[in-house]
């Protein structure tokens, strides 16, 4: 049985009088109570039987045609644009899509250059050390190459002095004594070059040989059987010698230095009187 | 009524299907559309299954129940504008609301021709209450408002509808007329219980009660009739 109150509220519910809140209560129980919805129904149709009191009009006939082509419009108006139509409208979405997708890629490429650059600056730090070592590496190597050079030079030095050395030792000095009273206040020295085969005569204080004679100077090798001749000599005016000599065939080792005096022109071999000797 | 639900809920309807579409005669609520009820269908049973159709975007079913039911509604809302303009134009909103709406019913909770009365009625509520003519309105309800003296428009091929308004009207002679005037001022002068209630000097309550018991008599009465 539905009380009174309840029905009040019914009609009120049915009459749209009550408040959203109430009205979802009562719209939650007619849901759930059969009854209830058995009586409203029949509350309705007894409220809805009184339009039939009205005197019934002939309606417009053309009304339903007119509702259903209105509707059409409003359909057509709501349905989707032509291809052009939604490219042009999309266009600007599209636009900004694709320009958020760039400005995305850009961001992404910005933070690699970034990282890129900053890997770069580490590189070029650690670059900028090696480089530091090696310009003192350098400057190390520089001065030890100056050390080296200084070194090398005193080892030319001392290269050249030992060849100096070596040299002197190639050479044989040789004092010629005269044999002759004569000839005592004559000097006489010789200085041979073993390597070279040949050598120096300085005489001194060595009178004229006389008419059609000359001074003739011998080498002798031990190995040969006779004195080879290292030329004539020819004494100026103030008796003062400086020559430079080779025996007339090759010597292997001048043992000892003689001055003799031969025929003008001189001889083969020794012939005339020997004046002057040395080893 | 119950009973009735009872019946409704028992037909078959693959046969109701059928017989719809196969069947040319029967009787109809108002009008000569084409759009033919079957024979054995109750005629609640037959306008859900149009609104059904409309639910569909069935443009004849949409006319058809059209033709059914705007005679009576058209007379109602003339009745409540009491401009013949404006009642069309609260016809086509009424009716562009079922076209749009018509998924929305429900058949446990209305009967197609109240919910109609219902949408039709509200639309001329809105347009009433836009236009401020309540005042003009409730005056001339109050001193024309009779149920029996409306002058009929309709064509001769309505008998049904004016059988119906016969009815009704017989109902509410046997109704206090206090409950009469209550909801004479409620349904086709759009007011409150609160605004009847100070049109009427009278207590909410009393006004609340009169409605409650007229409409319940009215439902008696309807049931007796039929």
């Amino acid at each position: 049985m539905i009380d009174e109150a309840k029905q009040d509220l019914l009609v009120q519910y049915l009459l749209g009088e009550l408040d959203p809140a109430t009205a979802d209560q009562v719209r939650a129980e007619l849901a759930r109570d059969v009854e209830l919805r058995e009586f409203a129904r029949d509350f309705e149709e007894a409220f809805a039987s009184l339009a039939y009191t009205a005197s019934p009009m002939a309606p417009p006939r053309e009304l339903p045609q007119r509702i259903l082509q209105a509707e059409r419009r409003a359909r057509r108006s709501t349905l989707p644009a032509p291809y052009s139509k939604i490219i042009w409208l999309t266009m600007p979405w599209a636009l900004a899509a694709c320009l958020a997708i760039v400005c995305a890629v850009l961001s992404l490429e910005q933070t690699r250059i970034r990282k890129d650059l900053i890997s770069l600056q580490e590189q070029n730090k650690e670059a900028s050390k090696a480089l530091i070592s090696l310009q003192e590496k350098n400057t190390e190597a520089s001065r030890a190459l100056v050390a080296l050079q200084q070194k090398i030079a005193q080892s030319e030095r001392d290269l050249a002095a030992l060849k100096e050395k070596n040299v002197l030792s190639e050479l044989k000095i040789a004092t010629l004594k005269a044999q002759i009273a004569a000839y005592k206040g004559a000097t006489a020295v010789v200085v041979w070059d073993k390597e070279q085969k040949k050598g120096v005569l300085q005489l001194d204080k060595l009178p004229p040989p006389g008419q059609g004679k000359d001074y003739q100077l011998w080498v002798i090798d031990s190995k040969k059987p006779q004195p080879v001749s290292a030329g004539i000599l020819s004494v100026p005016n103030d008796g003062l010698i400086r020559t430079s000599f080779h025996p007339a065939v090759p010597v292997e080792s001048a043992d000892a230095f003689a001055i003799s005096v031969e025929k003008a022109g001189g001889a083969p071999k020794p012939e005339g009187q020997i004046i002057l000797v040395g080893k | 009524m119950a009973s009735a639900q009872t019946q409704r809920s028992a037909i078959d309807w693959t046969s109701f299907i059928a017989l719809a579409l196969t069947t040319a005669g029967g009787s109809m609520r108002a009008g000569t559309c084409g759009m033919t009820r079957p024979a054995q269908l109750p005629e609640s049973e037959f306008e859900a299954s149009l609104i059904s159709r409309i639910a569909e975007g069935d443009e004849s079913a949409f006319t058809a129940l059209y033709q059914r039911f705007s005679a009576s509604l058209y007379g109602m809302a003339f009745r409540m504008m009491n401009d013949a303009k404006e009642a069309e134009d609260v016809l086509q909103e009424g009716f562009t609301y079922i076209w749009r709406k018509a998924a929305s019913y429900d058949s446990s909770r209305s009967s197609p021709f109240a919910w109609a009365v219902m949408i039709v009625r509200n639309k001329a509520i809105d347009r009433l209450r836009v236009r401020q003519r309540l005042e003009r309105l409730r005056d001339k309800v109050t001193t024309e408002g009779s149920f029996h003296q409306e002058k009929d428009e309709t064509s001769a091929d309505e008998p049904t509808l004016r059988e119906r308004g016969a009815l009704v009207r017989s109902a509410l002679q046997q109704i206090p007329e206090e409950q009469r005037q209550a909801l004479e001022l409620c349904f086709f002068g759009g007011l409150t219980h609160a605004q009847i209630a100070e049109r009427l000097a009278t207590p909410l309550g009393t006004i609340k009660a009169r409605i409650r018991r007229g409409l319940l008599r009215l439902r008696e009465c309807l049931n007796e009739e039929l």
